[in-house]
């Protein structure tokens, strides 16, 4: 199999792995990662079996810049030149008269310009006789030099210079192509949004993890401002909405106007693809059947800047009180005064088990339930996601998005059954003794500045 | 919004509302028609999950009288483009949908159908 070389953007490192695997088995091609991959390290040696294959990663993944054809690598250009020597067969059919440009860059480093030339002189033996051009070469090959971070390190660039961990070298197959979409989504360019709408990239590393493509069902049941909605329909998926609050659906515009969800979802041209967009809690859902969606995709709101909500009474009302609430409720009303049900606090870690019964519930066997999970770092065990997950469950990926004492995870769960299974009772009073996650009572811990309770 | 392909998945969900709740009545509904792209794939996936008779219902209360009596063995892309209008074109804006058991009113305003329970109705 021909090996190839992964460039990857320099952000999300968890999310890299995760990505690619999900993206090969949307494309249904088998990926074997080498056991030693570090997916913290910006270039990744990778053999597919065709270069097909790394078009379509390149051609759907977020994180991806570059792919190359990986020629050689090592320790230092010793090596790199022997390796490269060794694999004549690849690059010998350029040789003679293929245009070409010549990379050499370097990886937390910026290296000499004097180096550079020099560099690219030591590949001389190549006996590359085609044009140098630099505005429409027939390929480009490309150089790299991986260093460690400098960070902390009492150490000038000059004496940095060369002492590398690694180099690369190989012949660009093809860029990136989705990362373009980052500014495509951008939320600050789309006509409705709020205060908790995801950014672009990560929405887009979601609709990855969900594998959404044309023809499947997606589910998003905590839809808000429709964030996740519009990178899955544009990857031709068709979507349901569902939020307790319909405010955030339909926005301010009043009647006048389509609902702001479908405001934005006419920008990016996938209007048609929002199936339709309903005002519900989850936890008292209208569902007729279950095994109905390929995915269910959602970020949850987990307290920061909006708290989840379910139907009910933090307290019980009295006889009395009970029998003038229905009087209340019963009363006509006219259309500008709907009646609106009390709601109380959704606790996030009950949610979040909720949320992967909910999924084993409505997804069809085979389907993903991908959705983001805050998490203190300080306390956070691996325990905490296993113990959410129930029979006929499995996790996929679980990557982490740091923000210092905190963090969100993006967790993907698959439906690894045939089995039907009946609907999540949604009941408040829990079975004690069970594990205590520690994204527990998530909302409290953050504004207590994830200090421990006195 | 609210296509038809919602109103064959909603059922009454009121506390002890469980028999007769599904399909939704129409009521005092407002309907518009809107393009929709074809995906013949997509309608193959969806049709063992239909409801028929409640889809067929539900077109005809509404005036589209396309669908056949019974789901044809044979689906060809004629009979898929039918289908393809029921279920994603046609568009109730406004109205009502009332469980024919318990005969709670879910509004639907701008599109959305607010199906949301009273507070005595969840139990």
């Amino acid at each position: 199999m021909p090996d190839f070389l992964l460039v990857f953007a320099q952000s999300h490192s968890e999310f890299r792995l995760p990505e690619l695997e999900s993206v090969a088995e949307l494309y249904g091609f088998p990926l074997s990662l080498p056991a030693d991959s570090d997916p913290s390290r910006p270039f990744m040696p990778l053999q597919l079996e065709s270069e097909e294959h790394a078009r379509l990663l390149a051609s759907r993944c977020i994180l991806i810049k570059y792919v190359y054809e990986l020629y050689a690598q090592g320790g230092n250009y010793d090596e790199l030149h022997v390796a490269n020597s060794a694999n004549i067969h690849l690059w010998s059919s350029y040789a003679h008269d293929t245009s070409f440009k010549f990379l050499v860059t370097a990886y937390n480093h910026k290296i000499p310009e004097s180096r550079q030339r020099n560099v690219v002189e030591g590949f001389d033996y190549m006996g590359f006789m085609g044009k140098i051009d630099l505005k429409n070469p027939q390929i480009i090959l490309g150089c790299f030099e991986e260093y460690d971070s400098s960070a902390g390190l009492a150490i000038t660039r000059h004496d940095r210079d060369g002492r590398f961990r690694q180099v690369y070298f190989g012949r660009l197959v093809v860029e990136g192509s989705a990362r373009a979409l980052v500014k495509t989504f951008d939320v600050k360019k789309r006509l409705y949004y709020g205060n908790t709408s995801m950014e672009s990239e990560i929405s887009l590393l979601m609709a990855n993890q969900a594998m959404a493509s044309p023809s499947k069902l997606v589910y998003d049941p905590f839809c808000g401002t429709g964030s996740m909605a519009y990178p899955i329909a544009y990857f031709g998926a068709q979507v349901f909405g569902s939020d307790i609050d319909g405010r955030q659906m339909r926005g301010k515009a009043g009647k006048d106007q389509p609902p702001g969800v479908l405001r934005a979802a006419k920008q990016y041209g996938v209007a048609d693809r929002i199936i339709d967009l309903c005002t519900f809690d989850v936890t008292c859902n209208p569902w007729r059947c279950g095994d109905l969606f390929d995915t269910i995709v959602t970020d949850p709101p987990y307290g920061v800047r909006a708290g989840a909500k379910r139907l009910g009474r933090k307290k019980e009302l009295s006889e009395v009180q009970k029998a003038a609430n229905i009087e209340h409720q019963l009363s006509a009303r006219n259309k500008l005064e709907p009646y609106i049900p009390p709601t109380k606090p959704y606790e996030l870690s009950l949610l979040a088990a909720d949320l992967v019964v909910l999924a084993r519930y409505l997804l069809k066997p085979g389907g993903r339930l991908v959705f983001f999970l805050p998490t203190v770092n300080e306390q956070y065990e691996e325990v905490d996601i296993r113990s959410m997950l129930c029979d006929g469950m499995l996790l996929v990926a679980n990557s982490l998005q740091d923000f210092g004492s905190w963090g969100r995870r993006l967790v993907t769960i698959r439906k690894a059954t045939d089995e039907s299974y009946p609907p999540p009772s949604f009941e408040e009073e829990r079975e004690p003794g069970g594990h205590v996650p520690g994204h527990k009572d998530f909302r409290e811990q953050y504004f207590r500045g994830f200090k421990k309770e006195d | 919004m609210v296509r038809l392909i919602t109103h064959n998945l909603l059922a009454c969900h009121v506390k002890g509302c469980t028999s007769n709740n599904f399909p939704l009545e129409f009521k005092d509904v407002q309907v518009v028609l809107r393009d929709s792209e074809f995906n013949p794939d997509f309608l193959r996936g969806f049709i063992p999950k239909i409801e028929w008779p409640a889809l067929t219902g539900a077109a005809r209360q509404l005036g589209d009288t396309s669908l056949p009596d019974q789901l044809p063995e044979m689906q060809d892309d004629d009979f898929l483009k039918v289908l393809h209008h029921v279920l994603l074109e046609i568009h109730v804006e406004e109205g009502t949908m009332i469980c024919p058991n318990c005969k709670h009113n879910y509004p639907i305003s701008n599109g959305i159908p607010n199906m949301l329970l009273a507070e005595h109705e969840i139990g």
